[in-house]
């Protein structure tokens, strides 16, 4: 390394630190800069225990460990047209308003029985708005994706090869 | 080094270093030529310049997807199914490079050392007779000047050096080559295979003979290169340089030679025709950077831009002596231009071979070689279409239902083996019409000088023929064969998409219907060869890069015959 670049490091490093702090004691704001959509600190908050409650933890990584809500927001931030980034936001606004009604609070306060009730009637469409389905849909999808994705399930559970190296083109299925 | 005429003055210039221009690049500078080889874009070295080549699907931030905002900006190269995250750097953007669609076309490019050649879907099969007489036979463009046997000691000549793997499948309409061994089919292709030998004449199921190293000979090894690792992750370019491109292969043998001088960002304004010794002596370049214009000089030239900005630099070279574009008396420059329709597919589900699978990754699929109108006109559609063959196999597991644990548990059971699935794509030949033109722009130019190229090219009535005829003659076969569960598409994709456009500057015996000659030479300046895409008189069906090399190793040899005999 020379020494351009351990200045440069040092700055960014020195830069990183100086925005932690305000991040963290900035309830309001999300935990990084978002270019299209709105999400604030609260429903940062909220997402996360949504995409935990999608993929929990278990003797595995669940969404928390794979920060999949940050995942879920940076896709709907990045890679998302702009009708559809409106579907979330409009969406996730709506699942507020639902869970407020259902469990007379936000859904990081409901309890699991709650919660688990709440999105047992999304997934059968049991009288919910569209727009709470469309939200939720796009969260699971991507919170899926970001399991499935990750480098614990490509390396522990469907593991995948670099390098294979080999092509058989008809084998015996492996029966375990 | 100063900047004077002797520093810019070579014994060949080569304009692009891509797919041909590469070739060129090499066979000149073995044959002793001081060679500059012009690159409008980056340089791009074999193992340095790969930036994603190494990285697991998790280490892209998008996993893999393009932004949106990219996408929004640049639809027409987010069409193009390999223009993902791990190799969007090698794509030209819509926006960087503006054209001009009188009528929609998907321009897909790749501006920087290598061109194309990294991302290329390397598939390499040979032309024979039946495509080289189609034109002369069936009454459309002009005959091809030169047939099967002027070019198969040329394609031999570049399968050996680029490592082409195949089988030897003994067919008349897809000649055999210098094979690496073939890879395994799977079961399901192998009994398609079987299954049609059986069931039609002259049909035919082969294993797709591709640019990659399942054997690597000490030629090989001696460019630096090593075996097919089978990762299927070649549009990031190759570590082990497993299947062929320009920067792994001719580029670096080029250099070795002493005799190369490599110059990326050197955009070519336009070819310099001297009235008084009646011949190109060199090339106006821009600097991409700089916008800087120098001339450089050289005793042959050769065109191998890519196809269409190929026509580009001589509709934009002219002179006195041409003043319509270069070499263009004929009037047919930037004419008849054309490409392969690609906009059919099929699939379905196969319900046998219930305990294989397949393992592994294979880089290339099976092949059905043209088997309409091939021996005789059979169809109300003129020519024919070769199609892909691949299948493989899903598992029951990964269900998406629910959440929580039961979701979790689903996504963490790979399941029972699913179905086969298997699927075709087509790739139909389109015939070069007047009417597909090339032109320059009137009034827009882009930010180094030239004028935006204009392309006005659509489907015709054969096309949509065609496409049905591929629609109903690989049902019937998919339907015999068992497979169930058919669907067949029409993508409706613009012509370009095919990544093969061809033509307008075409062979042809007649300087009075064509641009070049038997050798590629321009029939009107004998110092001036195009051996890319451009000097296609028809398109076949077949991926046509190895055409292209073969022609330009052949053009080569002759230019430098014809430069010891001082004829040029």
């Amino acid at each position: 390394m020379n020494r351009r670049s351990v200045i440069k490091n040092f700055l960014f490093v020195s830069a990183g630190m100086s925005l932690i702090p305000a991040c963290m004691h900035d309830k309001g704001k999300a935990s990084f800069l978002l270019k299209n959509i709105n999400v604030n600190g609260d429903q940062e908050k909220m997402l996360a225990d949504l995409t935990e409650t999608i993929i929990p933890k278990t003797n595995t990584p669940g969404a928390n460990d794979l920060s999949s809500h940050l995942f879920v927001m940076m896709m709907v931030d990045d890679c998302f047209k702009k009708e559809d980034q409106q579907k979330f936001v409009k969406g996730m606004a709506a699942f507020e308003d639902l869970t407020k009604k259902r469990c007379n609070n936000t859904f990081t306060d409901c309890t699991p029985a709650q919660k688990k009730e709440l999105l047992t009637d999304i997934e059968k469409k049991n009288n919910i708005p569209d727009d709470v389905t469309a939200f939720y849909n796009i969260t699971k999808r991507l919170t899926i994706q970001s399991f499935t994705s990750s480098q614990y399930y490509l390396t522990k559970v469907q593991v995948y090869e670099l390098v294979p190296g080999r092509w058989h083109g008809c084998v015996p299925v492996k029966t375990t | 080094m100063g900047n004077n005429n002797e520093t810019r003055t070579f014994d060949a210039i080569v304009i692009g270093s891509g797919m041909s221009g590469g070739w060129a690049a090499k066979e000149f500078c073995e044959k002793g030529l001081k060679t500059l080889l012009l690159e409008r874009g980056r340089n791009v070295v074999h193992l340095k310049d790969y930036p994603t080549t190494n990285m697991y699907p998790w280490e892209f931030k998008h996993r893999g997807q393009v932004p949106a905002d990219i996408v929004e900006k640049n639809p027409v190269v987010s069409r193009c199914y390999a223009f993902r995250e791990d190799a969007m750097h090698f794509f030209v953007k819509d926006t960087e490079h503006p054209y001009v669609q009188d009528k929609p076309f998907d321009w897909i490019r790749g501006y920087q050392v290598g061109g194309k050649s990294i991302m290329w879907a390397r598939q390499t099969q040979r032309w024979s007779d039946y495509d080289f007489e189609g034109p002369a036979r069936d009454g459309f463009s002009v005959d091809w000047p030169i047939r099967y046997k002027d070019i198969a000691p040329w394609y031999s000549y570049v399968e050996k050096f680029a490592g082409i793997s195949g089988n030897k499948d003994g067919l008349p309409n897809l000649p055999d080559g210098e094979f690496l061994p073939p890879l395994e089919l799977s079961c399901v292709e192998n009994y398609f295979k079987d299954f049609v030998a059986k069931n039609y004449k002259d049909r035919h199921v082969i294993y797709a003979r591709c640019a990659h190293l399942t054997e690597p000979q000490p030629i090989h090894l001696q460019q630096g290169r090593g075996q097919c690792q089978k990762r299927t992750l070649c549009q990031r370019g190759c570590p082990f340089g497993g299947y062929y491109n320009s920067n792994s292969t001719t580029i670096p043998w080029a250099q070795r030679t002493g005799n190369l001088t490599l110059r990326p960002f050197s955009v070519v304004h336009s070819i310099i025709y001297d009235d008084k010794k009646g011949k190109a002596v060199g090339v106006r370049v821009v600097d991409a950077q700089t916008k800087e214009t120098t001339e450089f000089y050289a005793r042959v030239i050769f065109v191998n831009a890519a196809a269409y900005n190929t026509n580009l630099i001589l509709l934009n070279s002219t002179s006195n002596r041409f003043p319509n574009g270069f070499g263009n008396d004929s009037g047919v420059l930037g004419k008849y231009v054309a490409f392969h329709n690609y906009r059919g597919h099929i699939s379905a589900k196969y319900d046998g071979f219930k305990d294989t699978t397949t393992d592994g990754r294979t880089p290339t699929s099976a092949y059905l070689p043209r088997f309409r109108n091939v021996f005789k006109q059979e169809t109300d559609f003129l020519r024919g279409y070769a199609a892909g063959f691949s299948s493989g196999r899903g598992y029951s597991g990964g269900g998406r239902d629910g959440f929580g644990e039961t979701l979790k548990e689903n996504l963490e059971t790979k399941g029972k083996p699913g179905p086969w699935y298997v699927g075709s794509h087509m790739m139909g030949e389109t015939i070069p019409k007047e009417t597909n033109t090339l032109t320059l722009d009137a009034r827009q130019k882009d930010e180094w000088g030239v004028p935006l190229l204009k392309i006005s090219i659509a489907y015709d009535d054969n096309d949509e023929k065609m496409l049905k005829d591929f629609f109903e003659q690989m049902s019937e076969m998919y339907t015999k064969a068992g497979f169930t569960d058919i669907k067949t598409g029409d993508s409706k994709q613009a012509p370009g998409l095919d990544i093969h456009e061809m033509g307008g500057a075409r062979m042809g015996k007649d300087p009075k219907t064509s641009i070049l000659n038997e050798w590629n030479q321009v029939h009107t300046c004998k110092n001036v060869f195009v051996t890319d895409g451009a000097c296609m008189t028809s398109t076949s069906t077949q991926n046509p890069s190895l055409t292209y090399m073969a022609l330009t190793a052949r053009a080569c040899d002759y230019a430098v015959s014809q430069m010891k005999k001082n004829e040029i």
